[in-house]
């Protein structure tokens, strides 16, 4: 960063006497933009043309495919008309807090990305406390969420905003104290130092490092969906119960940035997921070529990341919703209890074995192939069974 | 000293929400996510169906039965056809008979399709829904083979059916029941058992036999109290003695006997007996005709009648009053859905805003049916 | 089975039984869609592959026609209105007016019922929607047209016999009331 304003302000573009905080706040201004508006805006609405093609495939349906090839295209068109429809506020709601709520879910939304570890070279900020700002900042969220549900003067938001604390609030717990085992295991809050304590194959995640660790990642990806509103955690906008929850009275780009900001922390979900348990961006050492390496890594941590995505949407698409008390129910009486069993369990573990045990490194991930073998045999039993016609095609 | 002040807050849930089933509404009076009551409000779908029968006819009220219960329309159309007859002392040939048990169980498991899907809906798992409806497409399909129309069929006559099945079509119904079975298996794995889903029904709207009787629930409402009461078997009426089935009844195995899981599953049960009926029917099939000889005038005689079906929804009762002229004097429709509504009051009390959805779409709450 | 073991088995039911529903609907993504791509991706018209007996809209065949008002009597809400002259000079009927109201009909198929020649008949046309509910009523009549009237023997006139070969064969659906032979296209048990 620093390089990049000297270069800058030496190219005299700004002029002489340009002060140096001047041209690093524009220069921050834009590069934070491009990589808001090039890659986190489009992510989320590519995500959600994913998911509704997902989706619909899950439900025997074909889902958009009219909007450019295969319906690519059905975000921005969706996008586009949003931004076109009428901003309402309502008569009676509080216009400032009505107006000011997208925003801060936005906030929520952008932040992450400073400490989203795409490679081992690419990453905005390498904080020392990436994986607390990670969460800390995420947790915005439920400010955002809880002003629109207040500000709407509708007591159906008024019930999702609430709601919706309560889940956010809750969930912080179990998914704080599922990051632990890992900071236990490496002594670092660094998203870099995290992953660099993996090694690039599965043996060597913290996923299968340990039975507590497996546990911890399951804990972490179902609070971390809790903490996203997805289903089955969808509580705040359960559409068949509060009409759309806190944001029943927003139209247009404000209803956009809702969801735009739900479908994007998808991806900061699977992110914090990626670094922690599954390797990251780890990637064999091919090539000493750094430029080689890095792209190789973004890969990696992308379709890591997507996987995780993928499974969220397919997990939307198998569960229905939980309620409000079994929502708490599961928080405290079943995550906590275990999160902290967990974290134990582990600090045990590294004590005996500091370094690591390396063959129930081996041992759990055979175990998860045995799983993931059963669990291909019902898929193929299922699809043989129903006698429907197969397709393998992604699209139609 | 402050102490911690709760508010009762009123909402209003319907007519346009997106989980009560056509236009019903709810004032519900809430103390933060529990409830105080909810009180169904019923009227908006007030078409005065009865009335319309006493200006159109006995052979022209046929279609108008249709829009009673869109969902399951087979079985106005009996109830219709079957208290014309009653009143005018006609007898349907044996095959309208199986035609009709045909078309009426097919339309059984169609309206029981559409409501565990629509429950796994308002539960908040999209898929079985889809699922459930393309199951009902697939039987619409035949359905319109059969009849010419997906959902309001006027398929029966007075006298019998309107048409006989078309060539081939009896191996289809029965290549497609061969289909049905493990899908519904499927089904249940996919939601029935299902941890969460379980959660949510089990325990919700518990209902005592007793008071399901008082409150007059009829079908699976009734059924899954554990009261075994179905007019097929106990008022046997067409020819539903000649096949065999069971009555599914509640068996409180996942809560409380008469909870949501409950009548939940005896609508999963009775679609794998509806089956059972089908694939019998279909083979003992006899030849012959399917419409008894009808006047195109019809006038019966003076008198009245009151005629059961056991429809999707219940026993449904059809009151018919003639005065010997080509229009009934008055006709009375009495349905299942009208009494579910009326225990919803009673049962919402302490429940949480979730489970109303939970109970309204266990209840199997048609709004057509409500008001007629 | 104590507090703890029904701990452990609510954890272990909800596992299993999520894996069982994530694999029934990891078995969706190889199953093809039932989705009609309605109207423009169908592989045939749509309306070419509904059954024969789908009740679409009316339709009428005037040349076959007997002008004998069974369907306007027939008609649950009077969407057919149908108006028949004497002809002086041949004294035969001459139907001046038969008009349909699509917007009005609820396609219950009770007015081709009663039709002796099949005249009156559902097609497989649904796409109805229309801009005023005025052009949604259906003037079959342009200018005053003979009735038809019914032979002894089987119809010659090369004009109308397929036309009437094909409402008798749609009449041939309906169940005839009274026939003690099954309607034509049933199977025998």
């Amino acid at each position: 960063m620093r390089t990049l304003v000297q270069t800058l302000l030496a190219s005299g573009f700004f002029g002489r006497n340009t002060p140096y905080d001047l041209v690093a706040a524009i220069a921050v201004f834009v590069l934070s933009a491009a990589v808001f508006l090039g890659v986190a805006f489009p992510f989320a609405g590519i995500v959600s043309w994913v998911e509704r093609r997902v989706w619909a495939r899950i439900q025997s349906r074909v889902g958009p495919n009219r909007v450019g090839p295969n319906g690519f295209l059905q975000w921005l068109a969706d996008g586009v008309k949003h931004v076109c429809k009428e901003d309402i506020v309502p008569t009676d709601a509080d216009p400032v807090l009505f107006k000011m709520a997208p925003y801060l879910v936005v906030l929520a939304f952008v932040l992450p990305w400073a400490v989203m570890p795409f490679s081992s070279a690419l990453i905005l900020a390498d904080l020392n406390v990436g994986i607390l700002y990670m969460t800390a900042v995420t947790a915005i969220t439920v400010v955002g969420v809880l002003m629109a549900g207040w500000a709407s003067n509708d007591k159906w938001s008024l019930i999702g905003g609430i709601r919706s604390a309560a889940q956010i609030v809750s969930y912080e717990i179990p998914a704080g104290l599922s990051i632990f085992p890992v900071v236990l295991m490496t002594g670092t809050l660094s998203m870099q130092g995290i992953i660099r304590a993996q090694g690039w194959a599965p043996q060597h995640w913290f996923l299968f490092a340990n039975p507590f660790t497996f546990v911890a990642a399951n804990i972490l990806f179902i609070s971390a969906l809790a903490e996203g509103n997805r289903t089955p955690f969808d509580l705040p906008e359960a559409e068949s119960e509060l009409v759309a929850g806190f944001a029943t009275e927003y139209s247009g780009m404000r209803y956009l940035f809702f969801f735009m900001a739900e479908w994007g922390n998808l991806f900061i979900i699977g992110a914090i997921i990626a670094t922690l348990f599954l390797g990251g961006w780890q990637f064999p050492r091919v090539s000493n070529n750094p430029v080689v390496m890095n792209v190789l890594e973004l890969i990696t941590f992308n379709v890591k990341v997507l996987f995780l995505v993928f499974v969220s949407m397919w997990v939307r698409g198998t569960l229905p919703r939980v309620r409000i008390d079994q929502l708490m129910t599961l928080c405290w009486k079943y995550f906590v209890p275990i999160a902290f069993a967990n974290m134990i369990g582990t600090a045990i573990w590294v004590a005996i074995w500091p370094e690591g045990n390396p063959v129930a490194g081996y041992i759990m991930f055979a175990a998860g192939i045995v799983v993931a073998i059963v669990f291909i045999r019902r898929v193929v039993f299922y699809a043989k069974r129903s006698q429907m016609e197969l397709y393998y095609y992604p699209t139609i | 000293m402050n102490t911690l002040r709760t508010e009762e807050m009123t909402l209003n849930m319907g007519p346009q929400h997106p989980s009560t089933h056509g236009v019903l509404r709810f004032i519900v009076r809430a103390d933060g996510e529990v409830m105080r009551e909810a009180v169904p409000d019923v009227g908006y779908l007030h078409r005065s169906i009865e009335k319309i029968a006493e200006k159109v006819g006995y052979h022209g009220f046929m279609p108008y039965t249709d829009r009673v219960d869109y969902v399951c329309a087979m079985f106005t159309n009996q109830g219709w056809g079957m208290a014309c007859e009653k009143l005018a002392g006609i007898e349907v040939p044996r095959r309208g008979e199986y035609c009709r048990v045909i078309a009426a169980e097919f339309n059984r498991i169609a309206s029981h399709l559409l409501s565990v899907g629509t429950m796994a809906m308002d539960i908040g798992a999209m898929t079985p829904f889809t699922h459930a409806i393309r199951e009902r497409e697939m039987i619409n399909d035949l359905i319109e083979e059969l009849c010419g129309a997906r959902l309001t069929f006027n398929y029966m006559r007075i006298g019998g059916v309107g048409f006989d099945l078309p060539p081939g079509w009896r191996e289809k119904a029965l290549a497609y029941l061969d289909h049905f079975d493990p899908i519904l298996e499927e089904y249940n794995a996919l939601i029935s058992y299902n941890k969460i889903y379980i959660e949510r029904l089990a325990n919700v709207g518990v209902i005592a036999a007793d008071d399901a009787v008082n409150y007059n629930l009829v079908g699976p409402n009734l059924r899954a109290c554990g009261v075994k009461w179905d007019i097929r078997k106990d008022i046997p009426y067409s020819v539903y003695p000649d096949f065999e089935f069971e009555v599914p009844i509640g068996s409180g195995q996942w809560g409380t006997l008469g909870d949501a899981m409950d009548r939940y599953m005896v609508r999963i049960r009775e679609m794998a007996e509806s089956s059972k009926i089908l694939r019998q029917a279909l083979k003992q099939l006899p030849p012959g005709s399917v419409l008894a000889k009808v006047p195109r005038n019809f006038k019966p005689p003076a008198g009245e009648c009151q005629i059961r079906v056991e429809s999707a929804r219940g026993d449904m009762g059809w009151y018919v009053v003639s005065d010997g002229t080509a229009f009934p004097w008055r006709v009375h429709v009495r349905t299942g859905s009208f009494a579910a509504m009326g225990i919803t009051q009673k049962l919402s009390r302490g429940l949480m805003i979730a489970d109303l959805v939970t109970l309204i779409a266990s209840l199997d709450v048609i709004a057509p049916e409500i008001d007629r | 089975m104590g507090a703890i073991g029904s701990y452990v088995e609510n954890i272990k039911d909800a596992v299993t039984t999520i894996f069982e529903g994530m694999a029934v609907t990891a078995s969706h993504f190889v199953r093809k869609p039932y989705t009609v791509q309605y109207p423009d991706r169908t592989e045939v018209r749509v309306q070419d592959t509904l059954p024969f007996r789908y009740r679409g809209i009316l339709e009428v065949d005037l040349e076959i026609c007997t002008g004998c008002l069974a369907c306007e009597r027939a008609c649950p809400i009077d969407c057919i209105v149908i108006a028949v002259e004497k002809d002086p000079a041949t004294r035969g009927m001459i139907i001046s007016q038969f008009d349909i109201d699509i917007a009005k009909c609820m396609f219950c198929g009770l007015c081709s019922e009663p039709c002796p020649t099949g005249s009156i008949h559902h097609t497989t046309e649904f796409e109805g929607a229309d801009f005023s509910l005025e052009s949604l009523i259906r003037r079959f009549v342009k200018e005053p047209i003979h009735a038809y009237k019914a032979k002894k023997g089987p119809e010659t006139d090369p004009r109308l016999a397929p036309i009437l070969s094909r409402g008798m064969h749609y009449l041939d659906q309906w169940a005839q009331p009274g026939g003690d032979k099954p309607a034509a296209g049933t199977e025998e048990s």
